[in-house]
């Protein structure tokens, strides 16, 4: 690798101690170019600058992108037809929360960065950079000159503000609260100039930017004083697209806006269909009737998958399931229970049984393989009947005893409770499984029942994670556990802006679940799409938004 | 006759108002609560709490109710909860809809069934009556969901002729609108095939063997005259009801048909509404195809008493 040291002297002029820190561990090696990107996006280094620091280092000077499998370049002036599931509600962006809600408020809204699904690096979207203090308790945006948003109004600082104002207004309730709690107040955003918006956090928080990139779906900007409930009227934001017609039980239509920062977008028009479930979809994609299905489980999916008529859009992300024993009644106050019933799971047949491998391994913790300050140095937990058996013998429970299992009729999780069940009665741990609907479940079971089984979706980092499932008095803590050198843990973790210090505390975090194992997490499914292999340039994410301004039917 | 009418629309707004009554009360019974099902599972109790208070929905039952009923005597049917939109479009949209497809089943399917069950009844015994009987019946045990995907794989995905999805593009020429409608209403049509088929044989063969008929054939009139004349219209009187009761069932009862080609009639709507919890969405379909059925036997009760002189002009049946 060819170095010029002259070229790195000249960027290094200026840059804060944190960013010349950075590019220091990359020129001396510690960082490779992905976790460079990365990090650099993080604390707010410019995609030029990166591009320019790779460069004088003698790699190649390009900027992160992203693009779906299929190679060949898309060609403009496509009618695409997307099908979507149906929102749940009325397209509100404070408050939607499902698959068909956040796909229908990011075709039009945008947010001031953009979590990139393949390298999990921040790029600009309104904001073209951004930089925290010291101690990552103040980060400060520099929004884009000249987004307006297609109403014609310009984008400023003051849009910025009162999104953010609307999304942390204690008064009511909105989506991004669970994100925003314990981080940012609503008295925290502060406008300091039309183009510069500073946020003064309650805690530092090494992994803000990500809190409020594109992996907050709610987060997008919207023009000031604009009602979020009648938003689905106008659909007004600074996107690739407008809409021209929205109608909340069949679809969307949506048009190019000639006015996007982002230049020219290749769709002549987007048709969101809405379905009810999966079956439908794959049948309207094998007749032709749709060009892209946008987020697919492999049950019932056969026919699209390995089908070489169609293109898996595959993106890795923390989409799992946590099955929460109660830390505080026995049986499973005891640790020695609960590793039992963790050793009891055969992982890797789980994964290939319930996705047919389109899954990660999960390690009982919230860090998920593809973040980048997971320890992957922690040994995985692997299935040990003879040591389960063990520990529940030290346990006091060699007959093994009988527990309720409460959970969700929601995906394959009922499949996995099937499985979950039989794996514990190889041990002698007798499950009676009780499998309510949604709504009875996270009413009457979720946080209360003695074994509870939740989904979980997508998150870029695992904060939310960390703090709300786990902390003392975490407001998801179904496991009610409690653990004071957790905690501290989790405070030093949050706090970190610097990848190996969040690495090595990663590590600790992740050791201590294993012994302690609060809650079991087998597996992080992987977010998947599928699409016609005539079309390119779809780019999806792990929380299971669809990006096409750059797509259309690709020629080799 | 203007009396008898009158009298049935008056069973028929009391029937209503039970079945107001019972929808109300079935939709109170299922699990969740609204204001949940629009923010999430993840929502906070008090979030929940806050939005059910303004939906109004933590009101007396019998509030709530009386209130519905109020607004609806005044024409507004209110608003969807997780719309968030009046319903009276959605409502109307999904009766078109559901109109439009009731009515490419029908003509592909009535005139069909009838003239094969004419065929089979004239051919009473031979080869052609068992042939089009067992066919009937077959297609009779074949339930809307299995044929469905039947004709979706064979003629939408392997053959790739026909539109899988029943919902036309937006803007789309009558044409086009029918030619998505086909592959549903072949499936309704299976379904309704057989029975009204054996209605029309069954109603044939009485006819035949009845005593004007034999007097007419006596007389030496032609086969073709006795048929059009004497057989065909007494015959078709019990089909003809058994086609218009079937109507209510056209419109409002394709729950299946609509979910497997993903099309937004009344069947659908209302499952949706079901599943969120949308009160006021959910009474409002169910209200719809009541009216449907109502309305649909309605008709069938005064075409039988005005093709059937004994009861027109009072007499006994």
């Amino acid at each position: 690798m060819h170095r010029d040291p002259k070229k790195l002297d000249q960027l290094r002029v200026g840059r804060s101690e944190l960013e010349n820190h950075v590019i220091d561990e990359f020129v001396a090696g510690r960082l490779s170019r992905r976790e460079f990107l990365r990090r650099g996006s993080i604390i707010g280094l410019s995609i030029p600058a990166l591009g320019a620091t790779v460069s004088a280092c003698g790699g190649a000077n390009s900027s992160p992108t992203s693009s779906s499998a299929p190679s060949g370049v898309p060609k403009a002036g496509a009618k695409l037809r997307i099908a979507g599931v149906v929102p749940t509600s009325a397209i509100n962006p404070a408050q939607i929360y499902d698959e068909g809600g956040l796909t229908m408020i990011q075709q039009t809204g945008e947010y001031l960065s953009f979590n990139d699904p393949k390298t999990n690096i921040l790029k600009p979207m309104l904001a073209t950079g951004f930089k925290p203090n010291a101690d990552a308790s103040v980060w400060t945006y520099t929004l884009r000159p000249g987004v307006t948003f297609n109403d014609g109004r310009p984008m400023t600082a003051d849009d910025v503000v009162y999104s953010f104002k609307q999304n942390t207004d204690p008064k009511v309730y909105v989506d991004a609260a669970s994100v925003f709690n314990g981080v940012l107040t609503n008295d925290g955003v502060k406008k300091i100039d039309d183009q510069t918006v500073e946020f003064n956090l309650e805690a530092p928080n090494g992994n803000f930017s990500y809190l409020i990139s594109s992996d907050n779906y709610n987060m997008i900007i919207v023009p000031n004083g604009t009602d979020y409930a009648k938003w689905q009227k106008t659909f007004v934001g600074t996107g690739p697209f407008k809409l021209t017609s929205y109608q909340a039980n069949s679809g969307a239509t949506f048009a190019p806006n000639p006015n996007w920062w982002g230049g020219n977008v290749l769709p002549a028009e987007l048709q969101h269909i809405f379905y009810p479930t999966q079956q439908p979809q794959i049948t309207a994609l094998q007749g032709g009737d749709v060009d892209i299905v946008n987020l697919i489980v492999p049950a019932g999916a056969e026919g699209v998958l390995n089908n070489p008529d169609y293109t898996l859009l595959d993106t890795k992300s923390s989409q799992h399931r946590e099955l929460s024993m109660r830390c505080d009644k026995p049986p499973w106050d005891n640790k020695l229970v609960r590793q039992a019933m963790a050793l009891s799971l055969n992982r890797p047949e789980i994964a290939q049984a319930l996705f047919k491998g389109y899954a990660q391994l999960g390690n009982d913790n919230p860090f998920a393989p593809f973040f980048r300050s997971t320890d992957t140095t922690v040994a995985q937990r692997v299935q040990d009947l003879t040591k389960a058996k063990q520990l529940l013998t030290q346990a006091g429970l060699p007959n093994g005893f009988t527990t309720d299992l409460y959970t969700e009729d929601y995906q394959e999780i009922k499949n996995y409770a099937q499985i979950i069940k039989q794996a514990a009665q190889a041990i002698g741990i007798n499950i009676n499984l009780h499998i309510d609907t949604q709504a009875t479940y996270y009413k009457d079971h979720w946080l209360s029942g003695i074994m509870s089984l939740v989904d979980y979706g997508h998150r870029g980092v695992p904060n939310v994670v960390l703090t709300a499932t786990l902390a003392k008095g975490g407001a998801w803590n179904a496991a009610h556990f409690a653990d004071s050198q957790y905690d501290a843990l989790v405070k030093q973790y949050v706090a970190a802006l610097d990848l190996s210090t969040q690495k090595q505390i990663a590590g600790q975090i992740e050791t201590l679940l294993l012994d302690e194992t609060p809650w079991i997490c087998a597996y992080y499914f992987d977010s998947l799409s599928v699409c016609k292999k005539t079309i390119g340039g779809v780019v999806t994410t792990g929380m299971g938004q669809i990006f096409l301004s750059g797509a259309g039917p690709i020629t080799a | 006759m203007a009396v008898y009418i009158l009298k049935r629309l008056g069973l028929a707004l009391i029937t209503l108002w039970i079945l107001s009554m019972i929808i109300f009360w079935v939709g109170q019974q299922l699990p969740g609560d609204p204001g949940r099902t629009i923010l999430g599972n993840l929502a906070t109790p008090a979030g929940v709490a806050a939005l059910d208070h303004k939906l109004g929905v933590d009101r007396p039952i019998v509030t709530q109710y009386t209130d519905w009923v109020t607004k609806l005597a005044h024409g507004d049917m209110g608003s969807s909860y997780s719309f968030q939109a009046p319903i009276r479009p959605f409502i109307t949209s999904a009766l078109e809809n559901s109109l439009k497809l009731a009515l490419v089943a029908f003509f592909m399917c009535v005139p069909l069934a009838i003239v094969s069950g004419v065929i089979a009844a004239l051919k009473s015994g031979e080869w052609v009556d068992r042939a089009i009987s067992v066919f009937g019946l077959s297609l009779l045990g074949l339930p809307e969901f299995v044929s469905g995907v039947f004709l979706i794989m064979i003629f939408g995905i392997w053959l790739n002729v026909l539109p899988v999805g029943a919902t036309p593009p937006a803007g789309a020429d009558p044409f086009t609108q029918v030619f998505h409608l086909i592959l549903p209403a072949i499936a309704i049509a299976c379904v309704l095939f057989g029975y009204i088929m054996r209605m029309a044989r069954a109603g044939t063969i009485e006819a035949l063997n009845s005593d004007y008929t034999r007097t007419a054939v006596l007389k030496g009139l032609p086969t073709k005259t006795v048929v059009r004349r004497h057989v065909l219209r007494n015959a078709l009187l019990p089909t003809i009801t058994v086609v218009a009761t079937q109507v209510g069932y056209l419109i409002g009862g394709l729950l299946v048909v609509e979910y497997l080609f993903h099309y937004n009639g009344i069947g659908s709507l209302t499952f949706k509404a079901a599943q969120a919890k949308d009160f006021p969405l959910l009474e409002s379909t169910v209200l719809t195809i009541g009216v449907v059925y109502l309305v649909a036997t309605l008709i069938a009760d005064i075409t039988y008493t005005l093709l059937n002189p004994r009861l027109r002009l009072g007499g006994d049946t």
